[in-house]
């Protein structure tokens, strides 16, 4: 499909969080699109309780957000901006140097003796993403408290504290990105879900920096579906709930734990990429914001609304004025 | 249409008394050529069982309850509706005989009757009601009602069965005649004699070894709903069986 439909209107990327817009968390705008594409339903995500049933399930990530945007400096004094991506061990990182070419081996030096070496470019043909060793004198976590701030694109107009890139189900620190379909999600909703009979497990997805450009392939990213979770989704298939995943970052993760039409207990390092040819054997609904029309975030859409559909989700959260990105509004679809 | 183009992947069928018998084999059947099922049984424990194995193949869900219960109905439908959006066929094929040994007439007590009338008639015309407007709001669908040669034949002992199969089979007729013009059609199956609980229950003593196996009669069934022009059709399956 023409991403041309998808692209980001004017004016409509939230540049700031909804508390800062004088709205809380939970008062963003929802668009509820059914999976035929034929209705296309403005709500308040507060409604949320309403609109599922006694039965459904909603998945979340539970990774929460690394202050991973670091700066450095150089052997020539200039300063380096880099992103701490993913951990793939103790002191090895997948990490994204900005808007300056790196050469293998370089070392680049950080606050209070700590430094990054970087070792080999991820891909050979593209050096966005480069294997490196990561050296802090300090635990890590503590040295990213001190000196890390939260990953930043131009849309967002300032810095904002950590807080306002968690999710209220972060637990487990790790992802370069807020999983941002969660954000809206405050205690009085989840009350409001219990309340339903709406049940919500959670699993792990450190979610990496997102994808530059068009071309490029979604990264592997590490993940955990726990036991619990595996069995809350066949249990709520089996008993004809539906299953929602909370962000394309849970998609990834459980259809990575999908064996023979059911969800089996899962870790490691997924580079599934769904697609409306692969389709979804677990979800059956999706929760997600309003992002790019990146590749790899529109086939993964389409694996849940058609070419068409998709296109008169957007054009009418376009019109109605949705607003974009990780500050933004939400739109179920199922 | 040939028999792969009506069993469309992502289509939906609702099957009655499915964890054992004739309707796990049809349910068996159907989950062969990609339909997603929803699956009614009374025993939790061999439905469960059933569904996990089948959801290997297509999504499967699987609700244990009693046909004669009105919200355990509701439910059913409610789960094609909202798991899948549509419903493209229905087998009604929960049945009950009553109480073995076979009553004759002059001994079936009127609990025992209404018992097998609610299960054989009443709960197969709920469920038909309720699922006609999920049909009709696609590409219309089929309906299958389980049938039995004791329906047509005067067999002693089998008056509260075989009155209440003759009863669904008129009904059917009906239904087809009032829904003509529409894209839904009725079929009446008599799977003939099968290797079943329902069998044992009524005829304890028989061998079961000359008996037909239900995974045998399951494909016989599949091959009339996708034959299936008229929008009434009575097939006898194991004659079928014997024709191909």
């Amino acid at each position: 499909m023409s991403a041309a439909a998808l692209i980001v209107p004017l004016g409509r990327e939230a540049s700031v969080p909804p508390e800062r817009r004088g709205i809380a968390r939970d008062e963003v705008r929802l668009l509820v699109s059914d999976r035929a594409g034929r209705r296309h339903a403005d709500r308040s995500f507060r409604d949320l309780p309403l609109l599922l049933r006694c039965g459904d399930l909603l998945v979340a990530n539970d990774s929460g957000t690394l202050p991973a945007a670091l700066t450095a400096r150089r052997a020539d004094g200039t300063a380096l901006g880099v992103h701490l991506s993913a951990r793939i061990a103790e002191g090895r990182w997948i990490v994204e140097p900005r808007a300056a070419l790196v050469a293998a081996g370089e070392r680049v030096d950080l606050p209070e003796g700590a430094e990054i070496t970087f070792v080999a470019p991820v891909d050979a043909g593209n050096p966005r993403l480069w294997y490196a060793t990561v050296a802090t004198p300090l635990p890590l976590e503590t040295f990213l408290a001190r000196h890390g701030r939260p990953i930043r694109y131009g849309y967002v107009s300032e810095g904002f504290p950590l807080a306002d890139y968690q999710t209220i189900f972060a637990r487990t620190p790790g992802s370069a990105e807020m999983p941002s379909a969660g954000r809206p999600f405050s205690a009085r909703v989840v009350d409001g879900l219990a309340a339903a009979g709406v049940r919500v497990a959670t699993l792990t997805l450190h979610a990496g920096v997102s994808s530059a450009e068009r071309s490029e392939r979604p990264m592997r990213e590490p993940f955990r579906v726990p036991e619990s979770t595996a069995s809350a989704v066949n249990e709520t298939r089996l008993r004809g709930g539906r299953v929602i995943a909370i962000g394309t970052t849970v998609v990834r993760a459980l259809e990575s734990a999908a064996r023979r039409g059911a969800a089996v207990a899962s870790a490691g390092w997924t580079d599934l990429i769904v697609t409306p040819e692969r389709g979804v054997a677990l979800v059956d609904g999706l929760l997600t914001g309003f992002h790019e029309p990146e590749a790899s975030h529109l086939d993964l859409l389409r694996a849940f609304l058609d070419d068409a559909a998709l296109r008169t989700a957007y054009i009418h959260a376009a019109d109605s004025g949705y607003l974009w990105h990780e500050f933004g509004d939400l739109h179920l679809v199922f | 249409m040939n028999e792969n183009s009506w069993f469309e992947r992502g289509h939906v069928a609702i099957v009655t008394g499915a964890s054992q018998g004739f309707g796990r084999a049809v349910a068996t059947e159907l989950a062969g050529r990609g339909i997603a099922l929803v699956l009614d049984a009374r025993g939790a424990e061999l439905l469960d069982e059933t569904a996990r194995r089948l959801t290997e193949h297509v999504p499967v869900v699987a609700i244990a309850g009693d046909v004669t219960d009105g919200a355990h109905v509701h439910e059913l439908i409610a789960a094609a509706e909202r798991r899948f959006g549509r419903l493209d066929l229905v087998v009604n094929n929960a049945s009950t005989i009553g109480r073995s040994p076979l009553p004759r007439l002059d001994q079936l007590s009127p609990a025992m009757l209404e018992r097998i009338y609610a299960t054989n008639v009443f709960a197969p015309l709920h469920l038909i009601q309720h699922a006609l407007p999920l049909m009709q709001r696609n590409d219309g669908g089929t309906i299958v009602n389980v049938s039995s040669d004791a329906a047509v034949n005067a067999y002693a002992g089998w008056g509260g069965y075989g009155s209440a199969k003759a009863a669904l089979e008129q009904l059917s007729r009906i239904l087809a005649e009032e829904l003509s013009g529409s894209n839904v059609r009725v079929i009446v199956a008599d799977p003939g004699d099968m290797a079943t609980a329902l069998h044992r229950a009524a005829l304890p003593d028989e061998d079961p070894a000359g008996l037909a196996d239900p995974k045998d009669v399951a494909p016989a069934l599949l091959h009339a709903i996708a034959a299936a022009r008229e929008p009434f059709t009575r097939v006898v399956l194991q004659e079928q069986l014997a024709a191909r």
